[in-house]
């Protein structure tokens, strides 16, 4: 058996004194693209946070396997070189932090640490100038400070856009669909999907069946108070949609 | 009932050094208010009497090294020990000369009245026209630590343009050094007017600066703290002449046991007249950063418009930031705000960076630069800007 591209056992985590994460067991094989639904406040979010990295996110149990590799011990830095990209669910902005300084910067932080030389100036430009095309992101967006001032559907595909650029093995997109209209939704999505390939896996949170009409999953998981507690194909997105969260509540308890 | 001052070492050492040179007036003035404390208000977080443990001896003649900050193509005109020197060539539009004594206006202000006392030289600049050229003032004080008053009265002609660089630095000893610069702008006239104190970490500097705007004048001015155990840079500014407009920005940094105060006053004295003032600071290790901004708009001095922010960032738990801004309005029509933010890094965007995969120490630097990003745009001379850029990034390497 070929090891899975993410691997989550019994993971439990602390915000705040409080368990928000119940146990959650998920494997991700390469090359797949599995999706999370869940209600607000059913802990998606954590769970992202909790995989890249972020402080407060207290561990308490469990392990978090990135292509075999334990990761829980990482800095954010060094789970994002082992190939793990967060696509935030509100991208931050940085004042004073030029887009392209910082583009340049992550790539090549990257590159370094996995012992790979520095992107010359013009391969780099090239790089962000074909990556930028199926995205609309213009020269004048990149000229900006990081995120600052970017329109809520700008904010998601500069963050497809420093995915296509650091090509990570493991995508998690944190409702990435929220705050787009049709029209972004479709361009974010197409962007997302020119990165699907038979080596890169996808985790997908979301609370809507939408963005899976665009960005199609080969499994989907039911969120709920902390942990899966449903799992089945793309047809149970639609199933949620039409029914709600409710029965998988009980579920839960 | 007057309680008499007990004087510590280093009054006496001025008192004795004001006497030497005839400045009796000044010199018993101090005798009998002593150095200021915390209990006068401009000096509440720089008690001078406390801070200043020692004077040096006054400064003799000494040979000039070479400049703390080189700038490309820049014309360099120095001032050694407090003296002017011969300089080369001026450029177009620069007239160089020197004048007796200080340049600063009489001033209740200890500082001012050492500088008064002691600056028996000013070097004496007039620009006209479009200077091209940086011109660097870069005033040193070198040899065994010395006690050294410097004075510079900068005339902006008409219509004119230029960018002024100031540099202070020296040898490496506990040198006392108290400078002055004096500048007025005509009509119409644009400066850029640049002050980094690269002093060495022993030494104690203190400049003050007195801005004098005319008519439609347009000033933007940048102080830089980059050295000294103890440093103090007062600007006094006043605008004369309606739609004259000031940007007053400042940096402080500030490592493990220095202090560095930047005190502005800046006074709104005729209608039509705006200022913008934005004054950062960073604090590491054990040490502290001052800021006291005041804008006086007068009763006269209606369509003022000032907007004043001081922002802090400490990266140490031991580190101060003191921000005090003040304003004081006359006048009923006008536009006045200020604000005041201190903090640590912001660990949101922290974490995005290293999200992305850059690491923690790079990221930190990052968005302190991010952070100084403000205060360096605006300065568009790229040699200039390179050179400033260059001060930030070796004091940052330094943190490390």
């Amino acid at each position: 058996m070929t090891t899975p591209m993410l691997e989550i056992r019994d993971l439990r985590v602390q915000v705040e004194d409080r368990e928000i994460l119940k146990g959650v067991n998920l494997v991700l094989p390469k090359g797949e693209v599995h999706a999370i639904m869940g209600r607000n406040g059913s802990g998606k979010s954590t769970l992202s946070y909790a995989l890249a990295g972020r402080e407060g996110y207290e561990i308490t149990g469990g392990e978090v396997l990135v292509d075999g590799e334990n990761i829980l011990e990482m800095e954010p830095d060094e789970r994002a070189s082992a190939g793990l990209f967060l696509a935030f669910q509100y991208p931050i902005e940085i004042p004073g932090v030029a887009t392209m300084t910082f583009l340049k910067a992550a790539i090549n932080a990257q590159r370094k640490a996995r012992g790979e030389g520095e992107l010359s100036t013009p391969d780099f430009m090239r790089a962000v100038k074909d990556a930028g095309q199926t995205l609309n992101i213009n020269s004048d967006m990149l000229k900006r400070a990081l995120n600052v001032g970017f329109s809520g559907g700008e904010k998601k595909r500069a963050e497809i856009l420093q995915m296509a650029l650091l090509q990570p093995k493991l995508c998690i997109l944190d409702e990435t669909d929220s705050g787009l209209d049709i029209d972004a939704l479709k361009v974010v999505s197409e962007g997302v999907n020119a990165l699907r390939n038979g080596e890169r896996s996808m985790l997908v949170i979301t609370h809507y069946q939408r963005l899976l009409n665009y960005i199609v999953p080969d499994v989907v998981h039911v969120f709920s108070d902390g942990r899966i507690v449903e799992s089945g194909d793309k047809s149970l997105a639609l199933q949620l949609e039409a029914r709600g969260y409710a029965e998988f509540d009980e579920t839960a308890a | 009932m007057q309680v008499p001052v007990r004087l510590g070492p280093a009054e006496t050492a001025l008192i004795e050094q004001l006497n030497s040179v005839g400045a009796t007036a000044s010199a018993e003035r101090l005798a009998a208010a002593g150095l200021p404390t915390r209990r006068v208000e401009s000096y509440h977080y720089t008690d001078l009497k406390m801070l200043l443990k020692a004077v040096p001896p006054l400064a003799a003649e000494a040979p000039a090294g070479a400049p703390a900050l080189n700038v490309p193509g820049a014309y360099r005109l120095m001032i050694a020990n407090g003296a002017p020197q011969a300089s080369g060539t001026a450029p177009a539009g620069v007239i160089v000369g020197k004048a007796e004594g200080s340049a600063l206006s009489t001033r209740d202000d200890v500082l001012v009245r050492l500088n008064a006392a002691l600056a028996r030289e000013s070097l004496s600049l007039t620009l006209e026209g479009s200077v091209d050229p940086v011109i660097q003032i870069d005033r040193r004080t070198e040899g065994s630590a010395a006690h050294a008053a410097s004075s510079a009265r900068i005339f902006v002609a008409d219509d004119a343009s230029a960018t002024i660089l100031e540099t202070y630095s020296g040898s490496a000893e506990a040198h006392l050094t108290n400078h002055a610069t004096y500048v007025a702008l005509g009509r119409n006239a644009r400066l850029t007017h640049i002050s980094v104190d690269l002093s060495d970490a022993k030494a104690t500097h203190f400049a003050t600066s007195e801005y004098h705007l005319a008519e439609g004048a347009q000033l933007r001015t940048l102080v830089i703290h980059a050295g000294s155990a103890l440093a103090r840079s007062q600007i006094f500014a006043r605008f004369a002449g309606s739609g004259a407009h000031a940007d007053f920005t400042g940096l402080n940094l500030v490592s493990d046991g220095q202090h560095s105060d930047v005190t502005l006053d800046v006074s709104h004295a005729v209608p039509h007249t705006t200022s913008q003032e934005l004054f950062k600071a960073i604090a590491r290790g054990r040490s502290k950063a001052v800021f006291q901004g005041r804008i006086v708009v007068a009763r006269d001095a209606q369509k003022t418009d000032a907007k004043m922010m001081a922002q802090g960032l400490m990266l140490s738990d031991e580190a101060e930031i003191l921000a005090k801004p003040e304003l004081e309005i006359y006048a009923d029509d006008v536009v006045c705000g200020h604000g005041s933010t201190c903090g640590q890094l912001n660990e949101d965007w922290l974490f995005y960076l290293m999200s992305r995969g850059i690491p923690r120490a790079e990221a930190e630097t990052m968005l302190v630069r991010g952070f100084l990003e403000e205060l360096l745009d605006p300065i568009t001379h790229e040699a200039l800007h390179e050179a400033l850029r260059a001060v930030v990034d070796e004091w940052l390497v330094g943190a490390r």
